[in-house]
């Protein structure tokens, strides 16, 4: 019973719903029905409030792809659309296609190179039943957050103008090896011009140094929707049996082999801000009346500094203890074979 | 029609295929019986609904699973829709080809491997498009996914068959054979898994909560191993009293198992991972004199706030 409790805990934490309406079998969600889409796109409620769209659900499917789309291109950006519908103020992902074009970082207009591809893509789908539209655009920033950079608000604003309703979303497939949870974020622009009545509170997240006057020039022209996940009952049932044979491929992960090269960037690039924080204070000690306000921030960069030094460490201590624990189950053996069989059992058949 | 394949190719299957199949089937099967919607008007319509349902046979898709044959072992890796007319017989080729072209430019590396469907047992017209996909590929390989939920069920309701030609009444006749296959995955595709399906959580939370999470991952996997080896242990308790005819083949894949432990012992191991752990101590007290650091800051500037009125002098501050 116990952990029926803790899994309604986690579903309520977390935002997962499975589908379902009063038929806890119908997956509702999965039918697509254009009647009401085409009214939807006819009223365009989003014309007049530039904070409508509040939600995203993904799919399981389409979450899986863009992950692994995004993780097949190393270093490189790669990008992709997404497909699915709208549902009040909730953009639904229910599927996502690569593209074949790489990085988005030095050109705006990437998308046109694609249209070709896109096109076919589509109409093939609505042969083979996925009757959905285009509702967004991916793409992956390998190891420096999710964010829009300069280039990338100015393309979603562009999407805006053209192509409502349009999602932005950015994955980090470094990060998410890194870390061991997805890291993924879906924005949206706000019209040119329009300032947003509140200030949303983001998430913090670490941004390398070469990158961080981008993300601050731009990082209030765009709000972040809440993503939310869902699967339907057949996936649920396939992914509980999958567990069955997945267990080994989650103990035998090594996460500190795979992320030596990243880590290290991260330290390095921390050491660089610790540089730059404590110019900041040199100059501050010259100044005294200068003082109070500029104290602030720093006080603020070292706090993140350390935020984010601390963030490091957790992960590098939770692939070190996975390791320790894998040494202990596979390794120890020797210790109780050795003092029990001393005298005269041969050498150990495993030798270097 | 199912005894076990002998062409010795091993298959590794993607989850990634598995939750391709299991799209496909939902969103065809739900286009097919339209969501009841609410409201007391429709409960006479729900009704006749329930019995269409019950009516209409689950539909069957068709889709074609591509990846990278290496050598021996064939991976697959990903999948797309086909179009196939049932009561013709027909692969629609001109959709195939096109759907081919436009997963080579993004995958180049991935070639049509074989053809999957829904189902509980291949039957007999599945022939028909394994020989259609066979100027493809000379050697497709068919999956089979069963979409009916049993949960009394612990496998995973897909089978891979592979065709071969035996001599059946003096006619040499193609038919499916079943191969087994394992479950193989990168880093990534498994977090998002693990994510989608045992509810990790979303945000970064604090840091008691992901440790918590990593912890329970792990644990989990280490009870499967447990409830496995103990399964292993009772039967050969059992067959050590006599209740189970000896195997000696099984016995001695048992015996080679625990040959293989302790897993690595040489010193090189041991250095290695000492100098890891030793990483990760360093990593952690560099962590701790930075927030130590970071607290004597502002230690100071908190001190130095309260104290200003007495030193206005410029450059010596009230405590070094």
């Amino acid at each position: 019973m116990d952990s029926a409790i803790a899994q309604k805990t986690w579903e309520l934490e977390n935002n997962i719903l499975t589908v379902e309406n009063q038929d806890p079998s119908s997956d509702s969600i999965f039918y697509y029905d254009d009647v009401a889409q085409a009214k939807f796109q006819h009223e365009r409620p989003w014309a007049n409030d530039p904070n409508y769209f509040k939600r995203v659900k993904i799919s399981a499917l389409a979450l899986l792809k863009m992950v692994v789309h995004a993780r097949s291109g190393g270093t490189i950006e790669v990008m992709g659309l997404m497909q699915g519908k709208t549902d009040g103020d909730a953009i639904i992902v229910m599927d996502a296609f690569a593209l074949p074009v790489e990085g988005t970082e030095t050109r705006v207009n990437a998308q046109a190179d694609a249209y070709e591809y896109m096109v076919d893509y589509s109409q093939t789908n609505k042969q083979a039943g996925r009757l959905e539209n285009v509702v967004g655009w991916y793409h992956s920033h390998p190891g420096y957050g999710c964010w829009l950079s300069g280039i990338d608000v100015s393309t979603q604003m562009l999407n805006q103008q053209f192509q409502e309703p349009f999602l932005a979303v950015v994955i980090d497939p470094t990060r998410t090896v890194s870390a061991g949870k997805v890291e993924i974020g879906a924005f949206r622009t706000y019209p040119d011009g329009y300032k947003p009545p509140d200030d949303p509170i983001s998430e913090y997240q670490t941004i390398p140094l070469n990158k961080i006057e981008d993300f601050g020039v731009h990082c209030k022209q765009y709000y972040a929707l809440d993503i939310t996940y869902f699967k339907s009952s057949l996936d649920s049932h396939l992914l509980d049996l999958l567990w069955n044979k997945y267990w080994v491929n989650t103990l035998s992960s090594s996460p500190l082999l795979g992320n030596g090269d990243y880590v290290a960037g991260q330290i390095s690039d921390l050491a660089e801000k610790l540089e730059q924080a404590e110019n900041q204070f040199a100059h501050s000690r010259i100044g005294p009346l200068v003082g109070p306000s500029r104290k602030k921030e720093e006080e603020s960069q070292l706090a993140k500094i350390t935020r984010d030094s601390a963030k490091i460490t957790v992960e590098q201590v939770h692939g070190l203890m996975s390791q320790v624990i894998k040494d202990t189950l596979f390794n120890s053996v020797r210790q109780s074979n050795r003092s029990r069989t001393e005298q005269s059992d041969p050498e150990p058949m495993v030798e270097a | 029609m199912a005894s076990s394949s002998s062409s010795g190719l091993t298959f590794k299957l993607h989850p990634l295929v598995i939750l391709n199949i299991s799209d496909h089937y939902t969103r065809v099967k739900s286009q097919m019986n339209p969501p009841i919607s609410s409201g007391s008007t429709t409960t006479t319509n729900s009704i006749n609904g329930g019995d269409q349902q019950q009516n209409q046979l689950p539909p069957r898709v068709y889709g074609c699973v591509i990846g990278v044959q290496r050598g021996r072992t064939v991976e697959i890796f990903n999948s797309f829709e086909l179009l196939y007319d049932p009561s013709t017989h027909s692969l629609d080729r001109v959709f195939l080809l096109k759907k081919q072209e436009l997963y080579k430019k993004v995958f180049p590396q991935f070639y049509i491997l074989g053809w999957y469907s829904t189902g509980s047992d291949a039957q007999e017209s599945d022939m028909h498009i394994h020989k259609a996909l066979m100027d493809i590929n000379e050697s497709p390989v068919y999956v089979l996914l069963n979409p009916s939920i049993n949960h009394a069920q612990k496998d995973l309701p897909i089978c891979i068959y592979e065709s071969e030609l035996h001599v059946i009444d003096g006619i040499p006749q193609l038919i499916f054979v079943r191969s087994s296959y394992t479950i193989e995955t990168v880093e990534a595709e498994r977090i998002s898994v693990d994510h989608v399906a045992h509810l990790k959580p979303s945000d970064g939370g604090t840091a008691a909560t992901q440790l918590a999470a990593h912890l329970t991952g792990i644990h989990s996997a280490i009870k499967m191993l447990n409830s496995r080896i103990r399964v292993l242990h009772q039967y050969l308790v059992a067959m050590q009293k006599g209740d189970i005819p000896s195997e000696n083949s099984l016995l001695r894949q048992v015996s080679s198992l625990l040959r293989r432990l302790p897993a690595i012992e040489s010193e090189k191991f041991q250095d290695d991972f000492l100098m890891e752990y030793n990483d990760t101590l360093l990593i952690t007290y560099l962590a701790m004199i930075t927030n130590c650091s970071s607290a004597m800051n502002e230690l100071v500037d908190k001190f130095n706030t309260a104290y200003d009125r007495h030193s206005r002098r410029g450059g010596r501050t009230a405590f070094i």
